[in-house]
Parts: C-alpha cells; structure tokens; sequence
C-alpha cells in the first residue's frame, strides 16, 4: 500500500513540477560531482555525478557528461540527501498543544508553527533539510503531522501521519479515558465505525504515528494495531531490546526516541537490535528540547553499538522520508526528487565530519559555493 | 556483541594503582619507536599488532608491535619480534586510552553535590565505583580508560581532584592513579533555586530543580575569594619555609655552642671545679653561670586546608578553576598573575574566547565541555558550544576536553562530543591531544598515561580506524595492561 503512495507521490512532486524526459538546458543545470554519492537507501555510488534542474534531481550515475554551460560543484567528499528529523515541536511549542479533550484528529500542524522559529535555522546548520512536526501524544489522538523544509519553513506535506497517544501520558485521571484499557477501547469504536482520519489511516492512505514507552505499551499497541491492520511507526525506541520479534512482525517502522550525551546504554542496545533485525528506522528528535546535531549523534551512538553506518544514514534520510510518507519527494538522491543535498568533507556517519554545504530545492543554503 | 572480559590475562594482572608508579620519566626518551632490545622468556607478555601504532600526537609508526608486561608498555617498534607464547592482538590502529579530566563517573553523588567541601577535601575518600560497573564498563567500550574526577562541584572550594582507572575490576583503592591531582574552585556559578514545576514539550509536567545566577558582586567576590585561598597557601608555605630556616639555624647554632662547650670542657671544668672551692672556703655559696639559651623557634600550627593550599601556591598540583564569564575569567587572570608558581587551569570557559589570549600567553588550559542543548536551556553555562575548542585553540590556546563533571554516564560519549568538536574547527591531532597526552601532562600524569611509549602503563585501544572517526569501532581496551573489553561484530 504505502509503495502504491509512494509512486503516486512521486507523480504528484517530481512529474507535476517539472518535466523530467524534457532535455536539460545548461545554463539552468548544477552538476554535483563528489568522492561518494550516498542515495538515501544503503547504496554508494564511487565517484558519482547528479544532475539538478529547477530544484529537482533530474540524473544521478557515474561518468554522466555534464550538459554544456552548466555549473559543476566538485567536492573532495561525499554527497547525501538532506537528513529528515522525523518528530520534533519546531517552531511549534505550545501551539501544538491542546489536551482539553482525547481526540482531536482534526488538528493540523502544519497550522501550529512560526515559520520564523530559529529552530529551522539550526537545523539546516546541522544538514537537517527536513523536519516532521507533531502534535505532542499527550491525548489519544492529537491531530496529525506536517512535514516542513527547514529552508523557509516550507510545508511538504501536511496531514502526513495520524498520530495516537498509545503511552500512559494520553491518560488523565479526571478525564475519559483513565486507563489503558479504556483507551484501546475508545480507539476500537472510532475504528469500527471509521470516518475522516481514521477512515484514511484503515484505507492505507494515512500512516499512523503511535507514541508509546514501556514494553508493555509496545505489545498491547502492536495487539491493537495489528487487529485492525493498521500501518506506520511506533514512536519510542528505548524498550524495544526485547520485543525486536514483535516489532518486526508487526512490519511496524520505528522511530527513534532521540537521545542526549549520557544516555542509558539501552537506548543504543535497542536501536542497534532493531536494526540488526531489519525494521525500518527513523530519527527523532524533539527540538527545540533537543540540539539538531542529536539527530546524528544519536545515529553515531547506535553506530557505536554495533548498527551499520550506512544503515544508520538511510534511518536518517530515505527510510525516515517513506516513514512520513514523503519517500517520492524527499531522503534520496534520485530523479525526479527535490534537490535537498547535503556536503561532507567525509563520512557523513563521522561525527568529525564537517558539513560543507547543503542545497535545498538546488539552492545553496549554507557554505560551499553558488 | 560485547564482553567485558573478566578473566586476567596470566602475569599482566590488574595492579591498578601503580603498575609503573616507580617508572623514571626520563626513561621516555628510550621509547622512540623501532628500537629495543628485550629478552623475552615467558608467556607473560600481550602483543599488540597493529597496522599503525599512534604512539603520541603527531608521531606514528606504520605496522608496529606494542608490547606489555606487568601492566607496563616494554616496547614499541616496527622490528620488534612478538616473543613466543605472548598473547596477541591485531588491529588496525593502536592508540592511549582516552582520559576524561572533568569527570563524574564513580564518584559517590553526595560527595559530588557537597557544598561543605574544602582545600583538604580528598576525592580519592569520596570513590564509589561499585554501583555503576555498567557505566564503566560502557566507558571502557567507547575508549575512555581513565578520568580526573572532582568532589564538590558546586561547591565555592572542591578540594583535591583524584585521577582514576576505570576497571570495574580494582577496587576504589586500586583504581586510583593519582590521588592528589588537583585543587579544584568555583567562579560564579549558578546556585540551586529550588524545585519548579515545568511543563515539558509532550505536555507533561515535571519538578526539576532550578537554577539561579549569582549576582555580579558576588561574583567578583568569589574571584577575590580564590585569590585568598592562593595567598593562604602561600603565607602558609613562607611560614613553613622560614620555620625550617628558622630550625635550622637554631640547630646550627646549638651545635656549635656544644661542640665549643666540650672543647673547653676539661679547663672549664677545672675553673668551676676551682670557683666551687674558693666559694665553699670563703662560706659562700656557689652560684652557677647561668647560659642564655636561643629561643628554639615555634614550629608553625598545622593546618590541613593550608597545607593543601600551599600545593597550589607552590605549584605541585593545579588548580582548577570553574568559571565561565569573560569579567571572572580576567579578573582571576589579572589577580593571580603574582602567583609565579601557580598552575591555572580554567574548566567550563563558555565565555573564554573574550580572553583568549591572555589565557594563551599565561599558557592556562581550558577544559572544555562540549555539549548539545536545545534552546531551551536550564543554566546558560551548563556545557558550551562544539565551536568553543576550535576557536581557543585558533588563537593559540590550550584545550582540553571533558564531560563536564556533573553526570558520570556523559564520560562514554566525550570521544563522540570530541569528534563534533573537530567537525567545529578543532583540529583532529588536537582533539586526540586533549584526550590524551594533553590530560595527562595537565595533571602531572605524562610520565604514566596518555602516549604508547615504552615506561608508561600499558592502557591501550586497538581500533578500526582513526581513533576520532566515529564509524572506527573500539575493538579492545587494555586497562593497566589487562583486555577490559573485547567487542566483534
């Protein structure tokens, strides 16, 4: 289903904007060469070439000619899609917050945010071309996500999850629901008899976004979700070392708790096991709580732990962009995508990696040249 | 995937506290990679082969062998033939453990939050490592092998900063590298404001305990308070020095009175002898030649915050001093530039780079604490940004990198803050430097830690790659000469 939506987004960004079998005209055209050409999905291309046009990716390979007149940016290093932040308050703070009743699925963030926020800014100094904002699962169902660049605080795409508050922290003690039970029962009556949103997220055509913590969250969750054979990720990583099986059977992605310096070792140890076992991650990262650069570093911690490096950097762009159900527009370098790239001077998993420029939509927006 | 071995290697077994305290510093100079001669005759003996052995910053010997007995690195060189029945290691990259200097792992929390510490306070009393070996054990895996830890940190005086292994085999006393490391103060820190209830970003509400700045006098006050503290070390110390004079002449003195005395003894004897008879003929009384003695001089009380005072005074151990505002930092710079001898180490800095290069010129370490905070920040000085060190050390400071001293589970993750420091403009040898060779010069360690040089205790990592490249993963930690973890795939 999701690949379905994939395509047809991919009709809808890409194909709606610019015509892409249209020949290239030179002087519209920035080619990127780099050392290594990181696609978003695991594969590296040695000494690759992209070809950009109107802010969209129009070739990607290697030894492509560029077209006469065009602009090369060389780099001594590696090219990647822009990062995707896939949970965060951006801009959004308090704005994104109403918990005066259990289910407000109605509520947009893309309406909640200030598009001036530095938090944007920040961002984009730490290669995070795109972030998700949510509204905070302290009730059953407090709306739905947005996904927004942070160059010029852009929306991509709105009403992108359907987020659900499946931890303790959707309960309150005065007010319907109490108790988990209670909870799961309400969601079970607006899925019996769905409408709007919920009607959507049966369909497919919304995923969900299902906040939980503890493991017994994770299993009573994924029991209710499977039953109703909904799909999309569960937010909250931490407890999952030992329910890896029930994760990955669920064929629930992931998105990971961010983390801060000193945080438990289990905080790795889950993530490194999700991964080892082939669920699909993504990164949180709940700024302005958090710094940007703990999106990567959190990634580096599980890297650390044993997870992949290149692994680690498709969690962060290809998987986590299918993850908010922008996988046709953003998170990899291929045609017919945005052109949100980002410059290393190394490996982009190497912390001491310094980040050399990021280009949005084919535009530099921090160092490098033109 | 990963196993803190707990077997010992035979012969190479934890000696923790001082493997190679007896070792002479001027033995570094016979450690210059390629050369060695040792017999070898027993299976004593780790061998370390690694494609490059960085045996201090800026020196590297291509396909070498490390070689360790006793806890203690024998020999390091290209030619060197791994003796039979030693055990051996191959890696790509051998390196020194990383040091933390502004640590709290394995500190006991009330010691790290006691406010009524002094001069004399001991951190070596304050060790309890037993009830965080997960955490030393993560700290060894990411490469850290040993930390300076400080008691009382929010404390105005912290008292004497302990230097210790992290195997969470030794025990608190076997862990201890150096147990008077440092004197640490306190600048203008924030104080506890009390607990306030705080609505967190999801909409739950949390109690955290707040924090409040000091005003600006009383800040410049406690500049002048540690000004004192140097100037009581001092007047201690001169008053300790002048007894000893003091002593000594008064000793001279007596001796030679005495040594005259028994010259003379025989004809004096003879003239009392002479003096008694004409006295007891003539019904008189015999009175003695009274003798003025000197006054022996008074030794001076002793005091033992003074006492530990004067070793800042004299040099013998630094002092560290957190503080973070540009006024404090050049008023503690310009006040204590009459203390020759003093060694002034700055921790925290965040403002720092106002001073620069008065900091630079009087050659006073910084320790960093490079950290990540949203901007939503509880105290403004709580760790600073990840271009700090970059930008100290351009204008010819000198840096060094720690996990700041509040949270001992951070101590893991100093090696990941250090490489985002390098991606911020601090050079990667400098980065190394700071967690190496430059911790341990700091704080008098040079001669055991901090570089694979034959003499030095044997805490070693064998690595994937470059040892701030944080794709490179840790493959053995040896901790005063004993494998503390092994990780495969």
């Amino acid at each position: 289903m999701l690949e379905t939506l994939t395509v047809i987004a991919t009709l809808a960004a890409g194909g709606d904007r610019v015509d892409l079998d249209a020949p290239l005209v030179g002087e519209r055209t920035t080619v990127f060469r780099a050392d290594e050409v990181h696609l978003g999905d695991g594969r590296v291309l040695d000494g690759g070439v992209v070809f950009v046009q109107d802010g969209v990716i129009r070739e990607v390979g290697v030894g492509l000619e560029p077209p006469t007149g065009a602009h090369v940016v060389e780099h001594d290093g590696a090219l990647t899609p822009g990062l995707v932040a896939l949970h965060g308050f951006e801009g959004g703070g308090e704005e994104l917050l109403d918990s005066t009743r259990p289910f407000l699925p109605g509520a947009d963030a893309a309406t909640a945010f200030n598009p001036d926020h530095p938090d944007f800014t920040r961002s984009l100094d730490c290669g995070i071309t795109a972030v998700v904002l949510s509204p905070p699962a302290s009730i059953l169902c407090p709306g739905t996500t947005a996904v927004v660049k942070t160059a010029g605080a852009v929306v991509v795409s709105r009403r992108a999850q359907l987020v659900l508050g499946l931890s303790t922290s959707a309960l309150k003690a005065d007010e319907f629901p109490t108790s988990y039970a209670g909870a799961l029962a309400a969601l079970d009556e607006r899925f019996s008899e769905p409408k709007g949103a919920f009607r959507s997220a049966l369909d497919g055509e919304l995923p969900l976004l299902v906040k939980i913590s503890t493991r017994s969250q994770i299993q009573r969750a994924l029991g209710f979700l499977t039953r109703h054979r909904l799909r999309g990720a569960l937010y909250g990583s931490y407890w999952a070392e030992e329910v890896v099986d029930e994760i990955k059977a669920s064929a629930f992605s992931v998105i990971c708790t961010p983390s801060d310096p000193g945080d438990d070792g289990r905080w790795a140890r889950s993530i490194a096991a999700l991964s080892a076992a082939g669920v699909r991650l993504g990164f949180g990262l709940d700024a302005p709580g958090r710094h940007p650069h703990c999106l990567r570093f959190g990634a580096a911690v599980a890297v650390r732990e044993g997870m992949d490096p290149g692994a680690a950097l498709t969690a962060l762009t290809g998987d986590a962009a299918a993850i908010a159900g922008v996988g046709g527009r953003l998170g990899r370098v291929e045609r017919g995508l945005d052109a949100d790239l980002v410059l290393w001077s190394g490996e982009p998993m190497d912390l001491a990696s310094e980040i050399s420029a990021v280009y949005v939509d084919g535009k530099r927006v921090r160092g490098g040249e033109r | 995937m990963k196993t803190v071995v707990s077997g010992l290697i035979a012969g190479a077994v934890a000696l923790g506290a001082g493997p190679a305290a007896g070792a002479d510093p001027s033995q570094e100079a016979a450690a210059s990679p390629g050369e060695a001669e040792v017999a070898f005759d027993d299976a004593t003996v780790l061998a370390i082969r690694a494609g490059r052995v960085l045996v201090r910053p800026g020196v590297s010997v291509e396909g070498a062998v490390v070689l360790v007995r006793d806890g203690v690195i024998e020999a390091v060189g290209s030619e060197l033939e791994v003796p039979e029945g030693a055990r051996v290691i191959e890696g790509a990259v051998c390196c020194a453990g990383f040091i933390d200097p502004w640590s709290a792992l394995g500190l006991d929390a009330s010691v790290l939050g006691d406010q009524s510490t002094d001069a004399a306070t001991r951190t070596a009393d304050g060790l309890d490592p037993y009830g965080v070996d997960h955490l030393l054990a993560e700290a060894l895996a990411a490469g850290v092998t040993s930390v300076r830890l400080q008691g009382g940190q929010a404390a105005a005086v912290g008292g004497l900063g302990a230097v210790v292994r992290l195997d969470p085999q030794l025990s608190a006393t076997e862990a201890l590298v150096n147990d008077e490391a440092d004197i640490a103060m306190a600048v203008g820190l924030s104080v506890d404001g009390g607990m306030q209830l705080v609505q967190l970003p999801d909409g739950s509400y949390s109690m955290i305990s707040g924090a409040r700045a000091v005003d600006p006098f009383d800040r410049l006050s406690q500049v002048e308070r540690v000004v004192s503290k140097i100037e009581e070390g001092r007047s201690y110390l001169e008053a300790q020095v002048e007894y000893r004079h003091e002593l000594e002449a008064w000793e001279l003195g007596i001796a030679e009175k005495l040594k005259e005395s028994e010259k003379d003894f025989k004809k004096a004897k003879k003239a009392r002898d002479k003096k008694v008879a004409e006295a007891e003929e003539e019904g008189e009384e015999y009175k003695e030649k009274k003798y003025k003695e000197d006054k022996k001089p008074k030794k001076p009380k002793f005091d033992a915050e003074k006492e530990a005072l004067s070793l800042i005074a004299d040099g013998v151990v630094p002092l560290v001093v957190e503080v973070h505002r540009t006024a404090e930092i050049r008023n503690l710079l310009a006040m204590t530039a009459r203390f020759n001898r003093l060694r002034l180490v700055i921790a925290g800095g965040s403002e720092a780079l106002h001073a620069a290069e008065q900091l630079a010129e009087r050659k006073v370490p910084v320790i960093v604490w490079p950290s990540l905070r949203g901007t939503e920040r509880f105290d403004e000085f709580d760790g600073a940004g990840l271009e700090l060190a970059g930008e100290l050390a351009g204008r010819g400071g000198s840096v060094l990198l720690g996990s700041g001293g509040r949270d001992g589970s951070v101590t893991r993750d100093l090696p990941l803050l250090a490489a985002l420091t390098v991606s911020h403009g601090f050079g990667r040898e400098a980065a190394f430097e700071a967690l190496t060779l430059g911790a341990a010069t700091t704080f008098d360690l040079a001669h055991r830690l901090g570089s694979v040089e034959a003499g030095k205790d044997a805490d070693l990592l064998v690595l994937d790659g470059d040892p701030l490249d944080t794709t490179a993963r840790v493959r053995h930690v040896i901790c005063g000469g004993r494998e503390v973890v092994h990780q495969e795939d």
